[in-house]
């Protein structure tokens, strides 16, 4: 549809009387500050003087039934609507690359309820995840969902893209973390899932929505579980030879006892930003854990178990001391100036697999990267594990990639497609934790096969007119 | 547009989010461009020729309360405040900085406060100490003032206080940067503060006390006396035993770190020192000390109200998380904007009258 004459200012004062004049923005400077996220790509583009993808109207609700009223508007008219949390996101998927209505949720950031009998929480969704965590915290609990974005993302983002929280190896993701929600669907209504999240009455709605980007609806209030603020909480390091022996101690770890942390770098990493941040000297691969729960004895005796686990396979025992060095700086990591930052172009591949696959696709990634592309390099870690697997969190960084901005962007994409093509060939899942966005959304169909249709169906069905989140996640 | 160095620091803030969840004019209005992310990107994009910088950029610019909020979570050391204040300069220097702000400054010019009006004076005598009464509490909220000079008389102190006290810069600083206005503002200032001899100083409000101590010096206007806060002042003399407890009041409230106490300064024992003195029992707020959200400040309150009004309402949310029914300051800035939005059954409870009664 094209908008003539004055038809953008029918349009916009349909969406004032929605959400209230001051709630409606066109100036440039406001779509400006939407046209960069975590992505690389948005960034390098800026970081060249170019102009990136702006909104044309940014839309901020109060409501859920606010968010209805525009959705049907912009159904209306087939207008796009790209919604925006924090912006945080590493795969582009909150950008506004088909223009149209950009709804910033920021302003639904209330808490909603804490049920102390049912050890949950509810708030909506546009709330920064801290704040959550703090309300939670107020009452002894928390959420145990402690990303590295805890304090720039959404709940709708970290729910939008299945996120990840340190904690997870005990805790689980927010997939799991999730009870119930609020979406707004396409057509502009208001469904919730179903109040618990276990249940035989069909398919898992939560599931449907979590991870889907924006694509299907527009998720307004999420109700968590609440765990008790742990009271004992113990950190360790360990120094494997190998990757091959720290992956095969990571998983009897995860097969006879509960860390909540664990985190195995690859020597690459262990000798670069490991040594940085903890200042650890050491060569060879670095595993630092921590293990929590309500009684000392309950933490201690599983400490036991893991230190001969990994004794087993030849480890190091570092004792304490680094493991906590790392707990303390477990969000510095992230901080500017000791994170990768433009001009340096890199990418943060992010695969999952089960035991039986994870470590041939480290190899098979980490070849095909070094291989085809010189001056790159491939660091790795296991940050995230499973009883059954776990994700490789590898990285790509280029010193000095190309200036041209078209030619920068052509070789980004060609070694993302290399290295997640090498993942998938070798039984990896295309990604852990970030989602897909922007970024991976043309590899969506090589990952699913013929199963895509089943994706293909539930967008054409809930959202006919295409006009959620266009060109994320391959829908 | 900018220096280089505040433009270092706005680079290397446009692509990092970590501290928007502390940002109270970002959590208050819920806009993108509100983060200290966005407003390096903007600055950022202005320098590449990108983005021109116009009166809606400069406006933006002034969303800020220069809390300090991003800048004490920061843990590379990054400092929005930094850009956001030469921002600022060039909004003036361009005749592109909003209608209110350029009436603060004009009324600055005029009067030497922003609220262009003869400030009161509180002048009296006294030896042992000067009290710097600054332009808040004078025009705004007198009743501190007087709160305070009544604690140091029961305390046995002899207090001087200014006629004509001179502005400290500080609000000028807010509306214009650090510019050559705000350096000529702190000489004479330094220089009126230095003619009384007095060798202990004691600020009242915390705004004025940073200016003073964390920026006079590189200016040439040193300040030959020890500069204290007052909240610093009057703990020591409850501690010294100076100054008796009152009976408890049976009131239960919660004291608000102010932005300069809390993220300049460091100083959170007096405070609740002083509340107890003042038969106050004390809870906390959980956003407390140095990641106590800001409740406002008074020259922002002057340019736009609304928005920190919001503001403030936000930090009484805190307060009703808690059993507390009293927001207890010792700020008059706190004071000020906390009292835009007292909500029913709360109170906001200035210490030093408290203390005083």
């Amino acid at each position: 549809m094209q908008v003539k004459s004055f038809m953008f200012d029918m349009i916009r004062s349909e969406l004032e009387d929605v959400v209230g004049v001051e709630n409606v923005s066109t100036s440039e400077v406001d779509r400006a500050s939407y046209t960069v996220d975590y992505f690389w790509l948005s960034r390098m583009w800026q970081d060249r003087g170019a102009e990136g993808p702006k909104p044309d109207i940014i839309v901020r609700p109060g409501s859920s039934e606010e968010v209805s009223k525009v959705l049907k508007i912009a159904n209306y008219y087939k207008i796009p609507v790209h919604t925006w949390g924090g912006g945080s996101g590493s795969q582009g998927g909150a950008l506004p690359m088909a223009g149209g209505i950009l709804l910033d949720m920021k302003r639904m950031n209330k808490l909603i309820s804490i049920d102390l009998n049912s050890h949950s929480i509810t708030a909506e969704a546009g709330m920064i995840f801290q704040q959550l965590e703090w309300y939670a915290n107020e009452k002894g609990y928390s959420c145990m969902h402690i990303p590295s974005c805890l304090t720039c993302g959404t709940i709708g983002g970290a729910l939008g893209h299945r996120g990840i929280g340190i904690f997870s190896s005990k805790y689980g993701k927010i997939d799991d973390q999730c009870m119930s929600m609020e979406v707004v669907l396409p057509n502009g209504d208001i469904i919730n899932t179903l109040p618990v999240p276990k249940h035989a009455a069909g398919p898992d709605l939560n599931q449907i929505f979590i991870g889907s980007e924006g694509t299907l609806g527009i998720i307004t209030k999420a109700t968590f579980r609440l765990f008790e603020l742990p009271k004992y909480m113990k950190h360790h390091a360990f120094l494997f030879k190998s990757m091959k022996d720290g992956l095969a101690a990571g998983r009897d770890i995860m097969q006879k006892t509960q860390p909540s942390i664990m985190r195995l770098f690859d020597e690459a990493e262990t000798i670069s930003i490991i040594k940085k941040i903890i200042g650890f000297e050491k060569r060879g691969a670095f595993l630092n854990l921590s293990v929590d729960g309500p009684d000392e004895r309950l933490v201690d005796i599983q400490m036991e178990i893991i230190k001969e686990i990994c004794a087993k396979y030849g480890a190091e025992d570092m004792g304490s001391e680094y493991g906590e060095k790392w707990y303390e700086n477990r969000i510095t990591f992230f901080y500017p100036d000791h994170i990768m930052d433009v001009p340096q172009m890199f990418g943060t591949m992010d695969t999952v697999a089960d035991f039986g696959h994870v470590e041939e696709i480290y190899w098979a990634m980490k070849n095909a990267i070094e291989s085809n592309f010189p001056g790159v390099r491939f660091i790795a870690h296991c940050s995230h594990w499973y009883g059954w697997g776990t994700m490789i969190y590898d990285r790509f960084i280029m010193d000095n990639p190309p200036e041209d901005k078209e030619e920068a962007l052509r070789l980004h994409n060609q070694i993302w497609n290399t290295g997640v093509r090498a993942a998938m060939e070798h039984g990896g899942v295309i990604n852990d934790h970030h989602g897909i966005g922007l970024k991976l959304s043309r590899l969506m169909k090589e990952q699913y096969g013929p199963a895509f249709q089943v994706m293909e169906g539930l967008k054409k069905s809930l959202d006919p007119n295409g006009i959620m989140n266009p060109y994320k996640l391959g829908l | 547009m900018i220096s280089q160095n505040a433009l270092r620091h706005a680079e290397k803030c446009r692509f990092c989010f970590m501290c928007r969840h502390l940002c109270p004019i970002q959590l208050q209005t819920g806009k993108e461009v509100n983060t200290p992310r966005a407003k390096g990107l903007l600055l950022s994009m202005v320098n590449k020729g990108a983005a021109e910088f116009d009166k809606d950029m400069a406006q933006t610019m002034y969303e800020c309360l220069i809390c300090d909020a991003c800048v004490n979570d920061c843990a590379t050391g990054y400092q929005p405040p930094l850009y956001i204040r030469e921002a600022r300069t060039e909004a003036v220097v361009n005749d592109l900085a909003p209608q209110a702000v350029m009436q603060l400054i004009e009324n600055v010019d005029a009067t030497g406060n922003i609220y262009g009006v003869q400030k009161p004076s509180f002048a009296q005598e006294g030896s042992d100490v000067l009290v710097y009464i600054g332009e808040v509490a004078a025009c705004k909220v007198p009743q501190m003032a007087e709160g305070l000079l009544k604690v140091l008389a029961k305390a046995g102190v002899s207090a001087k206080v200014l006629d004509n006290e001179p502005a400290s810069g500080v609000m000028l600083a807010d509306l214009m940067g650090y510019v050559d206005e705000v350096a000529q503002q702190a000489k004479a200032c330094a220089a009126a503060i230095n003619a009384t001899g007095i060798k202990t100083v004691v600020v009242l409000d915390s705004y004025d006390a940073e200016i003073m101590k964390q920026r006079y010096a590189q200016w040439g206007a040193e300040i030959n006396a020890e500069i204290i806060t007052a909240t610093a002042y009057v703990a020591k003399l409850i501690e010294d035993g100076k100054l008796a407890a009152k009976a408890a009041c049976g009131t239960l409230g919660a004291c608000h770190d102010d932005d300069r106490l809390a993220r300049t300064f460091y100083e959170f024992a007096p405070i609740r020192a002083i509340a107890k003195a003042a038969g106050y029992q004390l809870t906390e707020m959980f956003n407390k000390e140095r990641l106590a959200k800001s409740c406002g400040s008074a020259v922002a309150l002057a340019y736009m109200p609304n928005i920190v009004t919001k503001v403030a309402a936000g930090r009484w949310d805190d307060l009703a998380r808690t059993e507390a029914t009293a927001m207890l300051t010792a700020s008059p800035e706190a004071y000020l904007c906390l009292s835009q939005a007292t909500p029913e059954g709360k109170q906001v409870v200035d210490l030093y009258s408290a203390l005083a009664e």
